[in-house]
């Protein structure tokens, strides 16, 4: 049995060469190799979103996928969502306006989720919205605040004549 | 954290052709275990109840992700995810009770990996796929290092995680066959939540309708969750061709379905309460699909 092997993983528009094992999955190399502790570990099931990551674009569970199959795509943590507009994105400056964050665990999730999302939905519905993130737990908001959050995002990309 | 929440170890096998893919099954049978989403398989792997001594990833496979126009129908490749069907334009316009289907499975971050071939290799009574395709006729192409073969979908699932393909055949391809004139779905599931939950019970239905004499020319009814592999319904299918889609005529189709079932007791329902489901989803799955394929000729066919 082979142990690890050099893979090659861009994220957040940074390549970084490694040598890992085929075991380890796309979370623990983030958190543990990569120190982008911002992606949260949680269930490990596939069933809390904490752990969500865009890769090439889609919403996918950092927990649920290898490291070594996330080579040759384009990883998006938050780490890099903030990074990339100078400041913070208009997501997350919506997550902090609408009072959507309290422990702020699931928050990293649901902002790169919403990120996916709008970029392929940019006038969601509220049922569109709460469709979009069933894959997500939140224990402390009950919710509301996050789907006000999304579509004040969503309209607020609207208005700037949706920039990325 | 613990250990025990990493996964076991195992060898990592990434062909890139079909052929090769094929080869590498042939040479670890029995040892080596296709890979396809994982989503399935990294739970099992984490919670040790299977630890393949290597897994043969198929993401790199490009040839295995792909949706067509097939003789007349649609072949949908095995590593197709669920997010590229639910939003295919072609299956749309072909069979929009599938893309439905598609967007009622789990969440968006699980469809765009969980792909169509890993639901139905899985072979689980859960899954909700396989009734849907087995009402529209589907048929699976099986390829190994020996050669290729076709087989109904119906004739597929053997038992709980059990499939008739070899353990060195390699599921490519689901093969949809042209959609008869006047025809339509439909797939109804019950389950506690509102999404992102295991189905308790779904019933699929796909009614072709004369036009001419007002009634059921064809139908095909399967069950979700009914007993260890998806079912047809037979018996219900035959008391419902030839007649109109009356009340009388859906309570004999569900009386039947019921009695060809073979639910059981687990801790999410009882076998009573999903006789009860499949009774109720199966008049309503067969009213929806007849409603759709009677407006469908109602247009003048589509």
């Amino acid at each position: 049995m082979k142990h690890a092997s050099p893979i090659s993983l861009k994220v957040n528009g940074d390549d970084y060469e490694l040598s890992i094992p085929a075991w380890r999955t796309l979370l623990e190399v983030l958190r543990e190799d990569l120190n982008l502790t911002g992606t949260k570990r949680s269930c490990q099931e596939g069933q809390c979103g904490a752990c969500t990551v865009l890769l090439d674009g889609r919403p996918v569970y950092s927990c649920l996928f290898l490291a070594v199959e996330a080579q040759g795509k384009e990883i998006l943590t938050i780490e890099g969502l903030a990074r990339s507009a100078g400041a913070l994105d208009p997501i997350q400056k919506a997550f902090v306006e609408k009072g959507a964050v309290q422990c702020g665990f699931c928050t990293p999730g649901l902002v790169m989720a919403t990120k996916s999302f709008l970029a392929e939905n940019p006038n969601p519905s509220e049922e569109e919205v709460r469709r979009a993130m069933v894959g997500h737990l939140c224990r402390c908001t009950g919710y509301f605040q996050i789907i006000e959050a999304i579509l004040a995002a969503a309209r607020e990309r609207a208005g700037k004549g949706a920039q990325a | 954290m613990g250990n025990f929440r990493r996964l076991p170890r195992f060898d990592y096998l990434a062909p890139q052709t079909i052929d090769e893919a094929c080869a590498v099954l042939a040479e670890r049978p029995g040892d080596a275990r296709l890979f396809a989403g994982g989503t399935d398989l990294l739970l099992q792997m984490r919670r040790r109840e299977i630890a393949p001594r290597a897994i043969i990833g198929l993401k790199g496979v490009a040839s295995l992700s792909f949706i067509r126009r097939q003789n007349g129908g649609v072949a949908i490749g095995a590593m197709t995810p669920f997010s590229a069907i639910e939003s295919s334009p072609l299956i749309g316009e072909k069979h929009d009770f599938l893309c439905e289907t598609a967007a009622g499975i789990g969440s968006p971050e699980l469809r765009s990996v969980a792909t169509v071939g890993g639901n139905l290799s899985g072979a689980l009574p859960c899954a909700d796929f396989p009734a849907p395709l087995i009402t529209l006729g589907a048929v699976v192409r099986l390829r190994s290092a020996r050669g290729e073969r076709s087989l109904a979908l119906e004739d597929f699932f053997r038992g709980f995680a059990e499939t008739a393909a070899a353990p060195d055949e390699i599921l490519i391809e689901i093969e949809l066959p042209s959609r008869p004139a006047c025809s339509a779905g439909a797939y109804l599931k019950f389950h506690d939540r509102h999404a992102m939950d295991m189905t308790t019970t779904g019933v699929a239905a796909f009614v072709t309708w004369d036009a001419e004499k007002r009634l059921v020319a064809d139908v095909r009814i399967a069950l979700s969750v009914s007993g260890p592999i998806p079912l047809r319904a037979k018996k219900a299918e035959a008391a419902l061709r030839g007649r109109q889609v009356t009340g009388e005529a859906l309570e004999e189709a569900a009386l039947l379905a019921c009695q060809e079932a073979k639910p059981r007791t687990s801790w999410r329902a009882s076998k009573e309460f999903r006789e009860e489901l499949i009774s109720v989803l199966t008049k309503r799955a067969l009213r929806r699909a007849g409603e759709k394929a009677q407006a469908a000729a109602e247009r003048g066919n589509a």
